[in-house]
């Protein structure tokens, strides 16, 4: 119990960083259900994309990495925006299954055009700034100051977005009734583009702050983490997701090394705790931590 | 075409007297009509059975030049057939997604392996021993059929993680990433199945039967009262309500029955490798059978068949392009690197192009006279 003490700081620290990569894709899933309606299971492969073209650019392309972040974020936007024009769009009218199961293969395919292009099981990302420094109790990497500073800066300018900007309050109508939304003259198709590019973008973004690896196989773990995180903060309330992706974060760290360090059960099971988590919010919150209870229309 | 829901429904089932050709019923004798009325409600099984026992004769001869092993590759299609149609009345009929069915799988092929290995049961009673912990097991975690669309895929998509973790990490029973090595084979009391000359041969007649048992069992089932109410269900859960079926009920009768069918499958699967590990369980094999299901036709019998002969074969004929080519381009010699490429194509691009899946896209390609494809860009009057 006093070793789980003494390290709770260092929980503290990681499950914050884990926890500012969970809320940029976990808005990312909220954006997209709000203007669509669809829960985008291939949300993970743009992370993965993010985090995989920063190393194709920083360090095949020899790229600055500021620039390679912003071209790597751009880039995956472009995948995320081609992946609706090509494949959702068409299914605009399609039932609910059908939307599962066609961004269930977009999500294969990504992963596996991944994995022929980078087949390694980890590449190195550069870190912004290489190096630690100590705070009492925890060591930290200065990556942690990125990782926060950024996301700090993305949901800013999300919500700077969808407060401030035409398009993001026609986005904001779509998700209250898609209806209503074309009936005032919003172009309904053209709210679900923007929607997937920023999502994409924010997805890319998450991936290439998660260094110093990335992989493949990365998809589907931040993608369900993603998830979770925006069920725990509600799901379709884009800011409770910065509440849900902290608890997740932090839950994530606290509840394995509790069971590690008190009553020595192998860090191994770590994989399960937020499929757990999400599977037990579901259940037992489905509105979410924030969210009052929804009543459905029949 | 008695395979699929929606025709089944639209012929009149008249009592076997065959229409058309002018008989009067009395030209046969009772016995006589009623073996009419099961071939004409069978006939598909019958024309299945007859080309699956009369298959081996001259799969030998032709899997040489193929460079496919036919009769080894039919016992998997045979294997996954049984998860695939067990999956398809979920998915397909009750419209519940599950992307977590290789937790049931795997549970399956663990349950059978582990009593055969350490408690030294006989295959025959450990596999049906998987099939009844699978369905325990899929019974326990029903409550998360109270969630739907979107919502019941993630949380089966967890289960699945968290099954696979579990199975993972408990290595004092499973073995974890080393898995389960030397599983007995396939014996039947009386009956060796696995061991022999012709032991591949004898492994497919073995799965064959049983899946055809269960085609059988799932073909009577969906036109049962629970297999119709499958069906309201997935139309409208308020208006199956309203006329009187057990909503919940009937969903978790038929995620009961995919898992323990997947169990079923699963045990089979341990016994024929005779080596299990928990990477063999992954989302990877949950997202096979979904496309199995998809692909091959969603409320269809017999799209479970089709679905999994095409993903089980497709590989393999990558596999064997080699061979028939001479040479092919390097890039597409390491299939398992493409594999999930073409997963994900064959998905998407059935969902856009042929949302019913080959078997019903045929089917009404034969009955309407229209093209088995959709084409999503057309403008509907009402947009």
């Amino acid at each position: 119990m006093l070793d789980f003490l003494r390290n709770f700081p260092q929980y503290l620290a990681n499950g914050m960083a884990n926890g500012c990569l969970y809320i940029l894709v976990a808005m990312g899933f909220n954006i997209i259900y709000n203007s669509t309606g669809i829960i985008n299971f291939a949300q993970g492969e743009f992370s993965m994309f993010g985090g995989l073209f920063t190393y194709a650019l920083a360090v095949s392309a020899g790229l600055p990495i500021p620039l390679a972040a912003l071209l790597a974020v751009l880039a995956t936007g472009a995948v995320g925006g081609a992946m609706e024009r090509l494949m959702i769009h068409p299914l605009r009218r399609a039932g609910v299954l059908t939307a599962i199961i066609a961004t269930v293969g977009a999500s294969i395919f990504f992963k596996s055009l991944g994995r022929v292009f980078w087949p390694s099981e980890a590449y190195k990302v550069p870190e912004f700034t290489p190096g630690t420094f100590r705070l009492p109790g925890a060591t930290v990497s200065k990556q942690f100051l990125w990782v926060t500073g950024l996301t700090v800066v993305c949901v800013a300018l999300v919500y700077l977005f969808f407060s401030r900007t035409r398009a993001g309050k026609a986005m904001r109508a779509c998700s209250v009734n898609r209806q209503a939304a074309t009936l005032v003259g919003i172009n309904v198709s053209r709210m679900s583009l923007y929607s997937f590019v920023l999502a994409a973008a924010l997805g890319g973004a998450a991936g290439l702050i998660n260094a110093p690896f990335a992989s493949y196989g990365m998809g589907l773990e931040i993608g369900i983490k993603g998830f979770t995180a925006s069920v725990v903060g509600g799901l379709g309330n884009t800011f409770g997701a910065v509440v849900g992706g902290l608890v997740l974060g932090l839950l994530e760290e606290l509840i394995p090394g509790f069971l590690n360090v008190v009553l020595g059960v192998s860090t191994g099971y770590k994989g399960a705790v937020s499929a757990i988590i999400l599977i037990a919010v579901l259940l037992f919150r489905p509105q979410g931590l924030l969210g009052r209870g929804i009543a459905e229309k029949v | 075409m008695e395979g699929d829901g929606k025709g089944a429904r639209r012929v009149p089932r008249d009592g076997g007297v065959p229409r058309g050709t002018g008989d009067t019923p009395g030209r046969f004798s009772s016995s006589a009509r009623s073996l009419l009325s099961i071939i004409r409600s069978y006939h598909l099984f019958l024309g299945l059975g007859v080309f699956l026992a009369l298959f081996p004769l001259w799969a030998d001869r032709i899997s040489r030049p193929l460079g496919i092993p036919l009769v080894m590759v039919m016992r998997l299609v045979g294997i996954y057939t049984i998860a695939a149609v067990g999956l398809n009345l979920l998915i397909g009929y009750a419209g519940q997604v599950s992307l977590g069915h290789a937790a049931f799988f795997g549970v399956g092929a663990y349950t059978s392996a582990l009593l055969c290995l350490k408690a030294h049961f006989p295959p025959w009673l450990g596999i049906p021993a998987a099939v009844a912990v699978s369905a325990v097991l899929g019974f326990t975690v029903a409550p998360v059929l109270r969630l739907k669309g979107h919502y019941l895929a993630m949380a089966t998509l967890g289960l699945g993680m968290v099954f696979f973790v579990f199975m993972r990490e408990m290595t004092w029973l499973t073995g974890g990433n080393d898995g389960l090595r030397n599983i007995p084979a396939l014996y039947l009391p009386g009956l060796a199945i696995g061991e022999g000359r012709d032991y591949l041969r004898k492994e497919y007649f073995f799965i064959w039967i049983i899946a055809l048992l269960v085609l059988l069992f799932c073909h009577n089932l969906v036109r049962s009262r629970s297999g119709r109410a499958m069906l309201a269900l997935h139309q409208s859960e308020v208006a199956a309500e309203v006329m009187g079926v057990d909503v919940s009920w009937e969903k978790i009768k038929a995620f009961v029955l995919s898992a323990a069918l997947a169990g079923l499958a699963g045990g089979i699967f341990a016994h024929i490798q005779g080596y299990i590990d928990p990477n063999l369980f992954t989302i990877v094999l949950s997202i096979q059978l979904v496309t199995m299901v998809v692909v091959g036709g969603m409320e269809s019998i017999w799209g479970a068949v089709a679905g999994a002969g095409v993903i089980t074969f497709i590989p393999k004929v990558v596999e064997a392009l080699p061979k028939w080519l001479g040479e092919v381009p390097h890039w597409l010699e390491k299939y398992s690197n493409y594999e999930g490429i073409i997963y994900g194509l064959i998905l998407v691009l059935t969902m856009v192009f042929m949302p019913k899946g080959i078997t019903r896209g045929l089917a009404d390609m034969v009955r309407y006279r229209r093209s088995p494809f959709v084409n999503p860009w057309r403008k509907k009057a009402l947009e």
